[in-house]
């Protein structure tokens, strides 16, 4: 019996890394491995065909530092994510709480207000040119209707703000999401206590709604600083990085000097330069999820 | 839910509530009805402003449908994404759900939680970190410009989501079954892929969406790893944009045709969806 049981724990220990290896092992190849593989090729002058040529010490950094354009596609990349971020925050949050609180409908409105989520960022851009050029695209018809004339296109602050409107069409969607399932945790009782002790309904949504929901709203926003830190495929379809280089964001401009400059040593720097900076962000997430996952 | 605090609204109260959603519902809509509308114009008629009801103000018709449809480069483009994405959906969750299984179930000498969130971990990292890597990579392994290129990329990029996911999933199933079945004589492997897979087909079909979908649509990698052989529809979309500019009505049937699977996919999957999306930060 006791020999069994034996067996059994062995057999037991066998399962379990045999079912985690695997995973394990992809991700420390395909993880760890270009990571360090990104820090070497940050040293070194590599020319493609040839591979490294030479150990170049901090000259990669010290070319990046000293590019200005490096520093805007970082000032740009912020504020694209100071102004998208916190307008999706309030307004997932406004629309998860109309439904939440709301009229009947629920159903139909929640399947369309997600309907953006999943699409995709590049085709999002592509379409945007068209709905921002001033020769008859649909937003500059509209806003002619009322008498304004905006040059989204042919501007940077334009671009960026055409850029910052199509994100916030997509990724609304997904603190409204997160927020929707925060306020159904809540239990009904609650609503009604409040209602009956408030004056008006601001009144709960800002004393109950907001602060009972308040953690998984801190999980939505980093994960969309995350994300919004990330952005790629939505402003380079839309804005190609122009006018001029004007709306690079971190992402487009390290993916040019890489893919079509082929500087492979000043791209990664660029790259761990940039891992750097944003590891506050991340680590504050990991926190965050670390306290949420039992 | 008709609720106490919607019944006590005040009248003023509730009709800001009606026209935010109406504006909502407007906002949301309005770029697919554009793209729709487009699609079935000639491209004469996309210059014209006036050209905004279909039948009433232009005739539709399917031409820029059989343009597109008729381009070779399109066609191919639109397979290699459906053969990525599935590729990658698959192998993500054969490498993935065992791993979640284990760490839902099991203990380790670090805590499976740790473990759990080191996974995370990629799915975290700037991806544009790690391009020059991997463009190296694919060339030595004469990889560039191939399916299985990016399905090795992009099943790094998701794996995370499928293990964190998963495991959250796993923890919901209850134990006393697995025991029962145990008991009966099912051996452990029997046990995961007879009782609790089974029993987490839902998130199984969520983790499955989530990760077809950030295949399906991911434009970095796509971009810098493929040319031409296996170019999926975001690099098509960005060559065709920068070779021929903006024709309106092409633009709007490309758009359809590259948003439509996972748009269509997530109206199926709306349980678990928040859950899925935060990692299982969020139980809903």
């Amino acid at each position: 019996m006791e020999r069994l049981e034996k067996a059994g724990i062995r057999s037991e220990r066998a399962f379990k890394y045999a079912m985690l290896a695997p995973a394990v092992l992809w991700v420390v190849g395909f993880t760890f491995f270009p990571i360090f593989s990104a820090i070497n090729y940050s040293f070194a002058n590599y020319v493609l065909g040839r591979g490294i040529t030479r150990y170049v010490g901090l000259q990669n950094y010290i070319n990046v530092l000293s590019d200005g354009g490096f520093w805007y596609s970082l000032f740009i990349t912020l504020i694209f994510v100071v102004v998208s971020v916190p307008i999706e925050v309030a307004l997932g949050f406004l629309l998860a709480w109309m439904i939440t609180v709301g009229p009947p409908g629920k159903g139909l409105f929640r399947a369309i207000f997600i309907a953006p989520l999943f699409t995709m960022e590049v085709a999002i851009g592509y379409l945007g040119v068209t709905m921002f050029t001033s020769q008859g695209g649909m937003v500059a018809t509209l806003l002619s209707w009322i008498g304004l004339e905006v040059p989204w296109m042919a501007t940077a602050s334009g671009g960026l703000a055409a850029a910052i409107l199509l994100d916030i069409w997509q990724w609304t969607p997904f603190v409204f999401l997160m927020a929707l399932a925060a306020l159904a945790a809540i239990p009904n009782d609650i609503y009604d206590a409040a209602t009956l002790e408030a004056s008006n309904h601001w009144q709960v949504l800002w004393h109950v709604g907001l602060p009972l929901a308040w953690p998984v709203m801190t999980v939505a926003i980093l994960l969309r600083l995350i994300e919004g830190l990330k952005t790629f495929g939505l402003p380079f379809a839309l804005t190609s990085g122009g006018p001029g280089t004007s709306t690079q964001l971190f992402s487009i401009k390290d993916y040019l000097t890489t893919i079509q400059f082929f500087d492979f040593g000043r791209g990664s720097a660029m790259g761990i330069l940039y891992l750097i900076m944003v590891s506050v962000v991340i680590t504050v997430f990991f926190q965050q999820m670390r306290k949420r996952l039992e | 839910m008709e609720n106490l605090l919607w019944i006590n609204s005040k009248r003023r109260t509730k009709a800001i509530l009606y026209v935010v959603a109406i504006i909502a519902v407007l906002w949301v809509l309005a770029p697919f009805v554009w793209a729709i509308n487009n699609s079935f114009k000639t491209l004469e008629a996309t210059f014209s402003t006036g050209a905004v009801i279909p039948f009433l103000n232009f005739q539709p018709t399917l031409d820029s449908w059989k343009e597109v449809l008729g381009n070779p480069n399109a066609l191919s483009s639109m397979l290699n994404s459906a053969v990525v994405a599935l590729g990658t959906t698959l192998l993500v969750l054969i490498l993935g759900t065992p791993a979640a299984y284990s760490l839902a179930r099991y203990e380790f000498v670090i805590g499976s939680k740790d473990i759990a969130l080191w996974f995370l971990s990629q799915r975290v990292l700037p991806p544009v970190v790690v391009l020059v890597p991997f463009y190296v990579l694919m060339v030595k392994l004469r990889l560039l410009d191939s399916w299985t290129g990016l399905i090795l990329a992009y099943s790094t990029f998701n794996l995370a989501f499928c293990v964190v996911i998963m495991r959250d999933i796993f923890r919901d199933v209850s134990k006393e079954v697995e025991e029962a079945a145990r008991i009966e004589g099912a051996n452990l492997w029997q046990i995961f892929w007879m009782i609790a897979l089974p029993l987490s087909l839902d998130g199984l079909i969520v983790t499955a969406v989530i990760v077809f979908s950030f295949s399906w649509n991911e434009a970095l990698f796509a971009s810098a790893l493929t040319s031409q052989d296996a170019a999926t529809l975001p690099s098509f979309i960005l060559a065709s944009r920068s070779t021929r500019g903006v024709d309106f009505n092409v633009a709007a049937v490309n758009t359809i045709l590259a948003i439509a699977p996972p748009v269509i996919m997530s109206f199926f999957v709306q349980r678990y969806l928040a859950r899925g999306l935060s990692f299982g930060a969020v139980k809903g």
